[in-house]
């Protein structure tokens, strides 16, 4: 009987205690310790988007100032790491895509360190066409598709 | 074990089968389906019968409807409408001389397939198939199956289409093969799934978050390998068939695409070497080997000839991604593809004889062959929709490919000629890239 009443007991704690902690990371308003300069350079970053032309992966001269800026932010923070994510339209193929969106996330990657940089910032993967940011058809749409994203994934 | 002994008692009864030696088949008819032009072959399945004008109507019935599902996926097949065969399909005699042709001659059939249950159709009991030209009487083979139990239909059913395929065609890879293919849940959510090409034996072999793609089946039918994505890398997937367990292997870079298996159970596939993906050879433990192409351009997407001593694959080293050939041993490299800006997917056939390929159109993706000796390039599929992802079967006639002509994604079966496509049955969900499993997986 005692054992069970000490094992109850353990539970409930254990219980209480998960319940404590999610708690406090959902609370509104959790101070996540973040600067706002921090907190903009990492919202700068995230809203940056490279486009390209169809089944091309060179930095077309309008991406210079998104680039040169994207470069800037990393240069000032380098505790930020940066996930360049090359994406293609949904006319080509699978897998010729994703060898596609790799040279995309490449050509920004290269664009970058050639601009100083740290490579120890900076990784690359490409979803080829599987991960689009707009659905449907028509070149508006694949327009949109055919992009570098730029996810922040440390800081 | 029970597949094993069900194999033996075939191999050991065939032989002995009353009146149907197995040496004796008289396969006067061929059909030629390896040449364009193919025949049509009208075909009967006459009743199945527990003895003289008596009519199996448990494990005979259910296997005769699994018979005519299995060959409705034969494209050069057209079965005969029992409705057609005056006197109807009740025979008195499942050989002559009992077995009664004129009725099939005149109804247009060329083959009259008899299933007999001698000690009847309920339990565990053999059956005895045979297959015959209507024009001639002769005999194409006859098989018994021996100890076959309401489980073991789907089995017979497929070996008896097999060995009628082979008789007919001189290969009867089709019906024994197994489709590797993927199901999309969502976005970047795919997983493996093997099927016959017929639609049976559904099931699901990997359950991992991310999506898979591009899966390959090894020549001993023991691993299918995969490209595997992650929101975070690209890895190798590898199915073992064997432990049911899958591996997720990483290399140093960014991209794992297209894995191949060659002829000796070695992976290639194109990985990261300096700004492109290069075409890599893995040993037998998914290690790098060598390299077995590499240029300053995209190279991806590597397929072989049953030899392993020619590969196609699709570069971008003439700007738009083409297919090219590489003869392994000299180095040689030529273009195959010479129409059209965007042809992908390269699909060696296992003979060495065709490559087919996906190329962009204004219409969408459509499929062609190319003849490898005449250098003949031939479209073969038509959509509407889009069709990509074209895959050999071992025989170097079928090919499998998906296709959104049905709305999403679905998987089809067409064949060298082209002509009109079925869908495999691969249930909810859209599926994508067919790839055939060679024979030996189920030896």
């Amino acid at each position: 009987m005692k054992r069970y009443a000490l094992i109850l007991t353990l539970v409930m704690a254990l219980a209480a205690g998960f319940g404590c902690a999610k708690k406090t990371t959902t609370e509104p308003g959790y101070d996540d310790g973040m600067s706002p300069e921090m907190r903009a350079a990492i919202q700068q970053i995230s809203d940056s988007r490279v486009y390209f032309a169809f089944n091309k992966y060179n930095i077309e001269n309008q991406y210079d100032a998104v680039l040169k800026k994207e470069a800037e932010i990393l240069k000032q923070f380098p505790a930020i790491r940066v996930r360049i994510e090359g994406n293609c339209d949904d006319r080509g193929t699978q897998e010729y895509n994703l060898a596609l969106g790799e040279r995309r996330a490449r050509a920004a990657y290269e664009y970058l360190v050639q601009n100083g940089v740290n490579p120890s910032q900076l990784e690359m993967i490409s979803y080829g066409k599987e991960n689009p940011a707009v659905l449907g058809t028509g070149e508006a749409v694949w327009a949109k598709n055919r992009r570098d994203d730029f996810r922040v994934i440390a800081h | 074990m029970k597949k094993f002994s069900l194999l033996l008692a075939v191999t050991a009864l065939a032989a002995l089968l009353a009146g149907v030696p197995a040496g004796d088949a008289l396969a006067a008819m061929r059909v030629d389906i390896m040449n364009p032009g193919q025949n049509i072959v009208n075909m009967a399945l006459a009743a199945p019968l527990t003895g003289p004008d008596k009519q199996a109507t448990g494990m005979g019935a259910q296997l005769q409807k699994l018979v005519d599902q299995n060959l409705s996926f034969l494209p050069f097949a057209r079965l005969t409408d029992p409705k057609a065969v005056l006197g109807g399909i009740v025979l008195q005699g499942w050989e002559p001389p009992a077995l009664d042709f004129k009725r099939f001659q005149l109804a247009g059939s060329d083959i009259v397939i008899t299933t007999y249950w001698p000690d009847g159709d309920s339990g565990t009991k053999p059956v005895q198939i045979r297959a015959f030209e209507t024009n001639t009487g002769g005999r194409l083979f006859g098989k018994e199956y021996a100890r076959v139990n309401s489980k073991d239909l789907p089995e017979v059913a497929d070996r008896f289409c097999a060995d009628l395929l082979e008789a007919l065609t001189g290969n009867g890879d089709f019906f024994r093969s197994t489709l590797a293919f993927v199901k999309k849940t969502g976005k970047m959510s795919a997983n493996v799934w093997i099927v016959k090409p017929w639609g049976r034996d559904l099931r699901q072999v990997t359950n991992m978050p991310g999506e898979a793609l591009s899966p390959a089946w090894s020549p001993d039918g023991r691993f299918v390998v995969f490209s595997h994505i992650d929101p975070k890398s690209h890895a190798l997937g590898v199915w073992d068939r064997s432990t049911g367990k899958v591996q997720r292997i990483r290399f140093p870079g960014n991209v794992v695409i297209g894995p191949s298996f060659m002829p000796d159970n070695k992976v290639a596939v194109a990985l990261s070497r300096g700004k492109y993906p290069v075409i890599y050879l893995l040993n037998h433990v998914f290690q790098k080997e060598r390299i077995l192409e590499e240029h300053n351009s995209i190279n991806v997407s590597p397929t072989f000839d049953k030899t392993g001593s020619r590969m196609a694959f699709t570069s971008s080293r003439l700007g738009g991604p083409q297919i090219f050939l590489k003869d392994l041993a000299s180095g040689s490299v030529t273009r195959v593809s010479k129409n059209g800006t965007y042809n992908t997917e390269a699909n060696l056939a296992p003979d060495g004889t065709l490559v087919v390929y996906s190329r962009m159109t204004e219409y969408g993706q459509r499929i062609f062959v190319q003849d490898l000796i005449t250098g003949e390039e031939r479209q073969i599929t038509f959509g509407p929709g889009s069709d990509e992802q074209p895959s050999f079967c071992a025989d170097s006639y079928f090919i499998a490919f998906s296709s959104t002509r049905g709305g999403g994604h679905h998987i089809y079966l067409t064949t060298r000629h082209g002509g009109d496509a079925k869908q495999v049955p691969t249930g909810d969900g859209q599926a994508f890239f067919p790839r055939w499993g060679m024979p030996a997986q189920q030896k």
